[in-house]
């Protein structure tokens, strides 16, 4: 891969980015919030707004309103919320940082279950631990979110059974051991999500990679059975697998706001709900443009990932 | 015949698949140091009989009575285990297309180091030593970089040589080869046909040649065993079966063998104006990057034909041969307007510019059959409708219904009328290339361009085809521009054969005069490398 591909694909990015900026701003513009009247309050003078409007520039052209404020944005400041009137980009980065470690997390001990379970679908092709895989992976995928979150919070999160906490977030560089414990609930129900969704994939990959001339070529070399499955078939089999989970990091950042509402989650996907609700404009700008960008950078990554694992892909 | 003890034996081996008999009785002997040629048609069982003696055959293959020995040890009695140490260590096998065979995501060491790592249990820079030594030997110039390169880094005649060499690898008794040269071009097919040779003589190694390839497997094996409908019908030393099959089987085999020798075309196009006329053409691939046309810096695109002059007469054979890759079917696709293209095109003295310029007239009179029916077929079309859409667009000849027109076009191509009712997956390979040929001809085109018509069918049916197309120009004066790679076929049959070569066309002369002295070099080595019958 090219210097210049790299250069390419970030200055893409960037552009995205941009395209997104200027649709998220427009979308505030029409929603039905006035920033000075959130600000005020329903009591408010006409004076008086008309004097906040000024102060934010609020009376100011739509394109002047979006210059300044993305002109701020370039040099890290999203504003400050109108609810709180914490700085936005420090609390949405938070989220962030919280979301990805719930992300990362779930991930992680999706690929353990998920890529066992399909290799041992694809070999048992059509014998009963397949079937009763694919089974379970169709209930796993059907079942909403909010559904198998209250299965894991009445089971694992009952507070009859005292096993672990059933909601809320402590830093893990507060307390360690009480932050992990929270986190194994929401981590739980979405790694049953991705797995289900990922294990079927697995599996289809795994058996025509089964059936490719070159492990067929392996088996008649007397090849060991472990050499065939890990080196000549699985490594092959996840390649597509790569792609689809840059995809679910969109949703794990986005999507899950079930999740992360049920378990009391603070992350960036539950700070944009409730910025909507209050209608708390900067929050809803900088929210929807970090998951933007993250997302556009975990598809990059994905790529680069990808290119690095086959070397037939060459990116010029 | 001298009676060494055979390293593969085949006695009275049955197999079959549910109730279809694949293999029955089957006897063979390979001795130290022989290559016995098991020669057959696509479903004859000659693969089903290789991956019996390798012991990997699908759940739903029963196995009847018989034995299959290595070197007196019946493999039958052995364990999935024991076969593995077996495969590849003392039985090896060579596939048919390299590409396929070797691990895209492995480098091309890997794929003989794995070998020798497991049978000859040697450490891993052993190995890698042994290996630079292995690539070194089956002729890779510089072993040591080819080790670190990924298959698709390699040619495809490169990539065979790293399969031999992990064949070799072990020190095999038997080797096995299922038509290791079918996937590569004429000359690097020769190329390792010559380097399994020499290999085999240098290691003794007893060799099942397995290949529908009659003609070259008469040049390399001592016997040939014919293999038809699951049975050995003809098991002779090499020339023999050429020269004096004894089997009627056999001898329809040998006769539908493209000979050079043997002309079925007698005529000379008429000294009329040619009714296809290409000057100066070039065809170009990809398209330029925005980026690059917005910086106004774009460099040229690569050709897949560059400068290609000639022209068709009426009624006229011209051979298009040359390895894959030389531009053979990019000019095809060209004068289909599937290409865009540089140059001059003029058809009966009209000028044509390009694809746009390609009106119903031009695309009646230039018509295109393709290699694979099953791509060019629809499949959820019956073929009465696929007959019926040229019919529409050109309409139907001397005022027949649509139907009965479709009738006409099977009958023109021998087919049943009632195959109208049928779906290409329901047809046989040669049946589905006449269809696409009648779809063709439902055009009454003046042009017929074959692009490798013939390559996926048997040789039974290659013959077939190839008569029926001698006999749809005898009846209609079509002229061919007929692509393959098949040399000996095109000068049983073209006036002149043109000769590509990476994108240049660099002769183009009477069949007779080909490669004679005046010949490209090119061109001399091309003939020097087909394998012409013995006999």
């Amino acid at each position: 891969m090219s210097a210049s591909y790299l250069l390419r694909r970030l200055l893409t990015i960037l552009l995205t980015v941009l395209i997104v900026s200027m649709l998220v701003f427009g979308i505030t513009q029409v929603l039905p919030a006035d920033a000075a009247v959130m600000l005020l309050g329903e009591n408010a003078t006409p004076e008086q707004l008309v004097a906040v409007r000024a102060r934010l520039g609020l009376d100011l052209p739509v394109w002047q309103q979006y210059l300044g404020w993305i002109g701020h944005v370039l040099r890290g400041d999203f504003g400050t919320s109108l609810e709180t009137g914490l700085p936005v980009g420090e609390v949405m980065f938070t989220a962030l940082g919280r979301s990805l470690l719930l992300a990362l997390l779930s991930l992680l001990l999706m690929l353990v279950v998920a890529i066992p379970l399909g290799v041992v679908a694809a070999l048992r092709r059509g014998r009963a631990s397949d079937l009763g895989i694919g089974l379970a992976s169709y209930v796993g995928v059907s079942m909403p979110e909010f559904v198998t979150a209250t299965l894991v919070l009445i089971t694992l999160g009952n507070p009859a059974f005292g096993l672990l906490p059933s909601t809320g977030y402590v830093p893990l560089t507060e307390d360690f051991r009480g932050g992990l414990a929270r986190l194994v609930l929401p981590v739980l129900t979405v790694s049953v999500i991705l797995v289900a969704h990922v294990v079927r994939m697995v599996r289809s990959e795994m058996v025509d990679v089964l059936g490719t001339d070159y492990v067929r070529a392996a088996r008649m070399k007397g090849l060991s059975r472990p050499r065939i499955l890990f080196r000549h078939a699985l490594r092959n089999a996840l390649l597509p697998t790569i792609t689809v989970v840059a995809l679910d990091i969109g949703y794990l950042l986005g999507g899950i706001i079930v999740v992360e509402e049920i378990f009391a989650f603070p992350g960036i996907g539950r700070a944009l709900i409730v910025a909507i609700q209050q209608r708390d404009l900067p929050s809803i700008q900088a929210g929807a443009l970090i998951m933007a960008a993250t997302y556009a950078l975990a598809n990059l990554l994905a790529d680069l990932a990808y290119a690095a694992l086959d070397k037939r892909i060459r990116y010029a | 015949m001298s009676e060494a003890p055979a390293v593969l034996s085949v006695e009275g081996y049955d197999l079959s698949y549910g109730r279809f008999a694949a293999l029955r009785d089957i006897r063979l002997a390979v001795p130290r140091g022989q290559v016995l040629g098991l020669v057959g048609e696509s479903g004859s069982g000659k693969t089903s009989l290789a991956y019996a003696i390798m012991r990997h055959l699908p759940h739903s293959a029963v196995e009847g009575g018989g034995a299959i020995r290595l070197s007196g040890q019946d493999l039958r009695a052995m364990t999935a285990q024991q076969m593995r140490h077996i495969r590849g260590s003392r039985l090896g096998m060579v596939f048919q297309d390299p590409s396929a065979s070797l691990n895209p995501t492995l480098r091309l060491g890997e794929h003989v180091i794995e070998v020798l790592r497991r049978h000859k249990r040697l450490t891993r820079p052993e190995a890698r030593d042994r290996t630079e030594a292995m690539l070194r030997r089956v002729g890779l110039r510089e072993p040591a970089a080819m080790m670190r390169r990924y298959p698709h880094e390699a040619s495809g005649g490169e990539k065979q040589r790293v399969v031999i060499a992990a064949a070799f690898a072990a020190e095999p008794e038997c080797l096995l080869l299922d038509e290791p040269t079918t996937a590569l071009d004429v000359i690097t097919a020769r190329q390792i046909l010559e380097l399994f040779t020499e290999l085999q003589a240098e290691t003794g190694v007893a060799a099942l040649y397995i290949s529908h390839d009659l003609a070259l497997v008469s040049r390399i094996a001592q016997r040939v065993a014919v293999i038809h409908r699951g049975r050995v019908v003809e098991n002779d030393p090499a020339a023999q079966v050429f020269s004096n099959p004894r089997e009627e089987y056999t001898r329809r085999l040998v006769a539908a063998v493209p000979r050079p020798d043997l002309r079925l075309v007698r005529d000379a196009p008429a000294e009329a104006a040619p009714v296809l006329a290409v000057q100066g053409m070039t065809v170009r691939y990809g398209r330029q990057g925005l980026l690059q046309r917005l910086a106004g810096r774009a460099a040229p695109l690569p050709a897949g034909a560059r400068e290609v002059s000639l022209e068709l007469r009426p009624g006229e054979i011209l051979g298009v041969v040359g390895e894959s890759g030389s531009g053979k079917s990019t000019i095809a696709k060209a004068l289909v307007g599937l290409n865009g293209f540089e140059g001059a095109l003029r058809h009966e003295g009209r000028s044509i510019a390009g694809p746009a310029a390609m009106d119903r007239d031009y695309r009646r009179a230039v018509q295109i059959v393709f290699q694979h029916p099953d791509a060019s077929l629809n499949p959820r079309q019956s073929i009465g409708q696929i007959l019926s859409r040229p019919l529409a667009l050109y309409g139907t000849p001397d005022g027949l219904s649509r139907r009965d027109a479709v009738a006409a076009l099977l009958e023109e191509v021998q087919l049943p009328a009632d195959f109208a009712q049928r779906y290409p997956h329901q047809l046989s390979g040669g049946q589905k290339q006449r269809v696409a040929i009648a779809r063709a001809f439902a055009a009454r085109p003046k042009v017929v361009i074959c692009d490798e018509i013939t390559s996926s069918l048997d040789v039974s049916i290659q013959a077939q085809i190839v008569q029926l197309l001698l006999q749809l120009r005898e009846r209609f004066g079509t002229g061919y521009l007929f692509i393959t790679h098949d040399l000996n076929l095109v000068r049983q049959i073209a006036h002149r054969i043109a000769v590509m070569y990476r994108g240049d066309l660099v002769e183009l002369a009477d069949t007779a005069a080909l490669g004679g002295p005046q010949s490209h070099a090119y061109t001399r080595a091309l003939l020097d490398a087909v394998p012409t019958p013995v006999g």
